[in-house]
This record gives C-alpha cells, structure tokens and sequence, in this order.
C-alpha cells in the first residue's frame, strides 16, 4: 500500500505519495523547480545541480537535489528564496565556465532572474555541460553508442575511440534530448548524419515521407518482435500516417459493437 | 587475438558485473585495450552491456589503457616525498634516456613510462617501479645501470 505524505512547496500544501521525486511533486502542483538534465522520459540523472532546492524537516534545513529526492516524510520546501538563488546561481556559473557557448545555460540563467558574470566566450568554445541526458537516452533506447568518457577535465560525451559506433542506430535521440543543442547532425531528404555515421532515411509506406531512419526502424522492429514474438510486423508509417491508421481502427472496431 | 579475447571473457558468467574484471584481464594479456575487444566482451557478457559502457570504463580507469603499452612499464612516484627528494629530474633523466615522456612507448615497445601518485614508500623517495620491482633512492648516476636490465638481453627483461 502506498503511503500519502504531505508537504509545503513555497507556501503550498501539496500532498504525494511516498517515495515520489519532488521536483515531480512540485511540478504536478504548478511549481516548476529549474531544471538541466532531468527529462521526463529518462530517469534522473542529479548532474547539473540546477534543480537544488531547500528542503526543512523537523526544523532542520538541507539544500537537496529535488530530481533525484523521494520525499519520505513531511517536508518545507522553498524553490527559490534567496539561499537558493544564490547557490544555483553558483551552478549556473560553473556550468557556464564549463561551457562558455551553451545558449542553454545562458537561458536558464534569464529565466531564473540570475546574472552570469560575463564569460569569454570562446569561438567554437564548448557548449556541452556534461549532462549525460544523451547518454541515458541512448541506452533507455536500448543501444549504447555513446558514452561519457575520461575523466575530470578531460571527460567528454564519445563514441568508442571516437570511432562511428557499430551500436548507433541513427535514431537522434541524443540530439534531441540535448538542453544545449551540443551533438551536431545533419539531415536531408535522403540520409541522416550523426557521431561520423550516415544513415539512410526511412520513408512513410502511406504517403512516403521520410520520418526516422532505416537502421532505427528496423532496430524498433527486433525490438518489437522480442516484445511480442509472432506478432504481425507493422509497415512504416510516418507519425501522421500512423495515427491515422489507429483512429481508422478503432473506427471499424466501433462498427461491431 | 580475437580468439584470446573471447577465451578471457569466458572465464566470467555472462552477467554485466564482470565487466571489469574482464577488460582488466584484457589489460593484463596485452597490455592495453584493443579497440577489437569491446565487441567481443560485449557478445559474451550479453544485450545489457553496451559497447559506451565499457568504453567509459576503460577510459575512466587509470589502470586500464587505450594504447599499448610497453613490454616493461615504468612508473615514477611524483608524490609529495617523491617530489621533493628530485623525482622531475628523474622524470627528465629518463626521458632523456629513452626519448619518452609520462603516458608515452618507446617505439620498440620495450618501455612505457607513467607518473603515479604517492606509492606509501617516502622513506626511500625517490622511487621507481619497474614492473613489480621497487627501486628506491635512485640517483641519476645509478639510472642508466637499472634500465639497462631491462633493455633486451638484460638480466630482467624476461
Ligand atoms: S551532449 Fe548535450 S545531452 Fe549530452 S551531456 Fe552534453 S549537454 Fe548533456
Ligand atoms: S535537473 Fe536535477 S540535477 Fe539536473
């Protein structure tokens, strides 16, 4: 059975069950705690610190990371009383060091009310704060092409020896999860090109758009055939092709009510 | 090699806690990790290891290596003892010796050199470890004479 807890978020009494991420929290009840790195499809990362909030229990003060926190037991939560503004700006500030061109991180910084001291900011300087969105979206995809690899100044998201990875399935999730637009591609009608690898575009068996590629597609085939052994393999349909396609199901499944 | 690779890989279960242990043992074997390697631990430790996951072990690691390296590696404890009893002029005197620096191979693969951190010897700073052997108290004067036991035909080079 699920326990029901109550909590405070600036002033709000919210009430969630136990174990849930506060930033989540917060989130369900209209407050949206800053965040970088955590996504709603990926499990929380806790790598960018951007989500820093304070939390008071039983009177005592601790500043938690809220993406990563399962709130346990009744708790005050403050997203942004001056403390807070204060460290998180601290964060954004080493984010923007480590990244000096990440118009992510300049962003963030606008929206929370927070000025960065003014960085030299480098042609073709860094952009990637090291987040490791793309590497969690990657393998919840169930590949491995990318890793975050080295260590302390040197670490850096990569495929294997900097090598076009053997696992990349050209799907794009890593760029499109990216929060500061670091993993360069390149798309046409015809091929998609990613981490030193081109891939040949698929196209919609309906009205023939390109939509994903053809090693994507295929990989979400196996995947689906394990999933579902002897279940009938879909043709590929483009996002708009493919609903429709559902709706005119349900349609005919209506028919025989 | 291939076949040595899987041959090592098979001396854990299938399971992703191993991956450590295998790519050490890889290391052990050549001395760095082929890029050859990756896939082939990844088919025996089975779909839930990913190819980045070992690559980000292997790179996160300081034991383990992505180039190869010498068949005799040096390391020099550049601690704080180390350092103050004149490890950097050991550092050079080798490098002058051997034409390599720290993370470097000679080009006959005979040597690799390699910077440490205090190895808990500072009583008899500056130290050198050639292999499994401590050298301690090396002076630039003794220098050439321990290497040459390990050029080819040395008494140590086997
Ligand atoms: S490339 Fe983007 S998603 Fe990946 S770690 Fe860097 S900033 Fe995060
Ligand atoms: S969003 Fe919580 S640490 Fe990045």
């Amino acid at each position: 059975m699920s326990e029901t807890v109550k909590l405070v978020i600036d002033g709000k009494p919210c009430t969630c069950e136990k174990g849930d991420y506060l930033l989540e929290v917060a989130q369900r009840n209209g407050i949206r705690i800053p965040r970088m790195c955590y996504h709603e499809g990926l499990s929380g990362l806790g790598a960018c610190r951007v989500c820093i909030v304070e939390v008071v229990e039983a009177g005592r003060s601790r500043v938690v990371t809220s993406c990563i926190y399962p709130v346990l037991s009744e708790i005050e939560v403050f997203t942004q009383n001056e403390k807070i503004k204060e460290l998180r700006g601290m964060v954004l500030t080493l984010l923007a060091r480590l990244a000096p061109n990440a118009e992510g991180v300049a962003k963030m910084a606008a929206k929370t009310g927070i000025e960065l001291p003014r960085l030299a900011v480098k042609e073709g300087g860094d952009t990637c704060i090291l987040c490791g969105r793309c590497v969690s979206a990657c393998e919840a995809l169930g590949s491995g092409a990318i890793a975050k690899v080295n260590r302390g100044v040197t670490k850096e998201i990569a495929t294997p020896y900097g090598e076009p990875s053997s696992e990349c399935i050209g799907c794009g999730s890593c760029a499109f999860v990216c929060p500061t637009d670091s993993i360069a591609s390149e798309r046409t009608e015809e091929s998609f090109t990613i981490w030193g690898r081109e891939f040949e575009m698929q196209r919609c068996s309906v009205c023939g758009m390109p939509f994903t590629t053809q090693a994507a597609f295929a990989f979400l085939q196996a995947a689906q055939a394990e999933w579902e052994p002897g279940a009938e393999q879909q043709p590929p349909l483009c996002e708009e092709c493919g609903k429709k396609a559902v709706a005119r199901q349900i349609a005919n499944a209506g028919k025989y009510l | 090699m291939e076949e040595r690779i899987r041959e090592i890989a098979q001396r854990y279960p299938a399971e992703k806690r191993f991956s450590l242990a295998v790519l050490q043992d890889v290391q052990r074997e050549f001395n760095y990790i082929p890029p050859e390697a990756l896939p082939l631990i990844k088919e025996h430790l089975g779909p839930d290891v990913r190819e980045g996951q070992l690559y980000a072990l292997a790179t996160f690691y300081k034991a383990l290596s992505l180039k190869p390296k010498g068949k005799h590696i040096i390391k020099i404890c550049d601690g704080t003892a180390c350092h103050m009893q004149g490890s950097t002029r050991l550092i050079t005197a080798v490098q002058l010796a051997l034409g390599i620096g720290p993370g470097e191979c000679t080009p006959d693969g005979q040597f690799s050199l390699e910077l440490v951190n205090c190895v808990g010897s500072c009583a008899l700073a500056p130290i050198m470890i050639v292999d499994e052997t401590y050298h301690s108290k090396v002076t630039m004067e003794g220098l050439p004479a321990i290497l040459d036991t390990y050029r080819p035909g040395g008494e140590r080079d086997v």
